[in-house]
């Protein structure tokens, strides 16, 4: 049999094609020492999609690039050009991406903004470039509830998955389904109420499927200023900076890898056979 | 499940005992979700007693249900104020409609721009969220602060989402007792809001009737200005009439409850015309007496 009359989608593993990747360790091994440590997040693209990042907060230090989407009449319209945070939301993200990666590169992609209509679009927009032009995460502590948009943003959920790039989303603590944070290949969050950035959970009963701290979190915010804020919004960035954390010192990793890495790096998954909650794979 | 009305006669009776099984099982379902959510079901009957004695529905208190929303909100999650903004979709701007404070009146009706403040963020990103030291940045609440008469301490504010649409926020000030809401305030909050915007909407579609028989009238008529006058005085009777016709009430009445049924998701949607679309079958099927026709009211 040639490669060319093998059935579609099955020319990558030819065995001149077949391509050799890393192995990870046994995953009982994995630790945060394997996992980050010595590592500040440099060199890896985080796009924090939300309402501008004010670049000279202090907990922010610097923003490597800038996007600010907006409606023009039917399409879209992009700019490069610096600009400001109009709430303090993507301030306070990036400032929690920081703390965990002091030396990644945040992009702020600005969605929100004064100019609103259509802002579904707008946010469909600033995801798709940001999966278009080389983000590696992308830090999502905002949804979109349109049923109209569930298609569109699912498309671009299995772009990102196949460039992996990974999607951190905030789960809508609302009653209310809301994309891309309900989609399997992405990264949901909710909050615990630990203060220690490093202390994550993992749920076992998904849609939402990590857990880090987001009630009464101290937040940088718009013009300089501090304050005190409970949300999902703040829990996704904590993971946001692990996982950038985590790809600065294992670049080839996989999205499916890294929630194996996440998973197995939670705190309430037990080596103690006994305090496991029962499996419903065990008899 | 198939409702059409041309099944075979002798199916109708199974098929309708079928979906009232079905439907029972869903109502269990649903009644067991509720009695998880203790909080939402006591908001629930709060806001369906509200519904019984008349005052949702009725324009001339729409304005009352608000007042009430805000209310029972600030009451149950023991908040000192509170502040409800609905969305003005075509201007992009948040109307202040209620306040609960000492300059209550002064605020009635006075506009935001759609992402000022924390109402304004939450009713653009539709994400929830809760301050603790909201007076360290007066800024942040400023919108509020000025117009109710004080800064807060600690805010809670979450959408108020009607289906997949945002029609506005709903803002506590200030936890009685404590130094700031809960996450369990949070999610407590978000039902509740749930249930107020299905209300809202209800009211609000009622109070618009009169207008939009109006708008309509205009808009397919290109009739000369004295008969559009002529036109819009009649359209304003006709309207008010509806209004005040019984069976226009009832009919009403029934169009908030499947609303109500609706609202709740896709397979209560399903379930609901399963119900009703066999429960008409089946009295078309029904042999019937002789001038039962119509009734009367």
């Amino acid at each position: 049999v040639t490669g060319e009359q093998r059935p579609a989608w099955s020319a990558a593993f030819a065995p001149a094609a077949l391509r050799a990747v890393e192995p990870i360790p046994q995953i009982d091994e994995i630790t945060p020492e394997w996992a980050w440590a010595g590592s500040t997040g440099a060199g890896v693209k985080v796009a924090v999609i939300d309402s501008g990042v004010d670049a000279a907060h202090p907990a922010v230090g610097g923003v490597s690039g800038y996007l600010a989407v907006s409606p023009e009449g039917d399409e879209l319209a992009y700019s490069e050009e610096p600009h400001e945070d109009v709430f303090g939301h993507g301030t306070a993200c990036a400032g929690i991406v920081r703390t965990v990666a002091p030396d990644c590169e945040i992009y702020s992609i600005r969605v929100l903004g004064a100019a609103l209509r259509g802002r579904g679009t707008v946010f469909a927009g600033g995801l798709r470039w940001a999966i278009e032009n080389g983000m590696q995460v992308c830090n999502l502590s905002l949804g979109s509830t349109k049923r109209d948009l569930f298609g569109v943003f699912h498309e671009l959920a299995d772009l990102a998955y196949f460039k992996n790039v990974m999607l951190v989303t905030a789960a809508n603590n609302m009653p209310i389904p809301s994309f891309p944070s309900l989609y399997a290949s992405v990264i949901s969050v909710a909050s615990h109420d630990g203060s220690d950035p490093y202390l994550i959970f993992y749920n076992p009963d998904p849609p939402v499927e990590f857990g880090a701290p987001g009630i009464d979190v101290r937040v940088a915010w718009r013009a300089g200023s501090w304050i005190t804020v409970t949300g999902n919004s703040f829990a996704a960035p904590h993971i946001t900076g692990l996982v950038a954390k985590i790809l600065a010192k294992h670049p080839r990793m996989t999205l499916f890898q890294m929630k194996t890495v996440l998973r197995a790096l939670a705190a309430n998954v037990s080596h103690d056979q006994r305090a496991r909650a029962p499996s419903p794979f065990e008899p | 499940m198939d409702t059409d009305a041309d099944s075979a006669p002798s199916d109708g009776l199974a098929q309708a005992r079928q979906t009232i099984a079905q439907q029972a099982r869903e109502l269990k379902r649903l009644r067991a979700r509720l009695e998880q959510e203790q909080f939402a079901e006591k908001l629930s009957s709060a806001l369906s007693l509200a519904s019984t004695t008349g005052t949702i529905g009725s324009p001339v208190t729409h304005s009352r249900l608000l007042e009430m929303i805000v209310e029972t909100a600030a009451h149950v999650i023991s908040a000192r104020a509170a502040a409800l903004f609905l969305l003005d979709e075509e201007k992009q701007e948040l109307v202040f409609e209620v306040a609960l404070g000492s300059k209550a009146d002064e605020v009635r009706k006075f506009r935001v721009p759609l992402g000022h403040g924390i109402a304004g963020l939450v009713a653009v990103s539709g994400q929830p969220m809760a301050l603790s030291d909201a007076s360290s940045d007066p800024r942040l609440a400023a919108d509020i602060a000025e117009r109710v008469g004080y800064v807060p301490e600690s805010v809670l504010c979450v959408p108020l989402f009607y289906h997949d649409q945002i029609i506005g926020s709903l803002e506590l000030l200030d936890k009685e007792g404590a130094p700031s809401f809960t996450s369990a305030d949070i999610d407590a909050l978000g039902l509740f809001a749930n249930q107020a915007a299905v209300a809202l909407q209800q009211s609000r579609t009622h109070q618009n009737l009169a207008a939009l028989v109006r708008e309509i009238v205009d808009s397919v008529s290109e009739a000369a200005a004295d008969e559009r006058q002529a036109l819009d005085e009649g359209a304003g009777t006709f309207a008010a009439a509806v209004e005040e016709d019984e069976s226009f009430r009832r009919a009403l009445g029934l169009a908030h409850l499947v609303q109500e049924i609706v609202s709740q998701g896709e397979d209560e949607f399903e379930a609901c015309q399963s119900v009703l679309g066999a429960f008409a079958e089946y009295l078309r099927l029904r042999p019937r007496p002789a001038g039962a026709f119509g009734g009367e009211r």
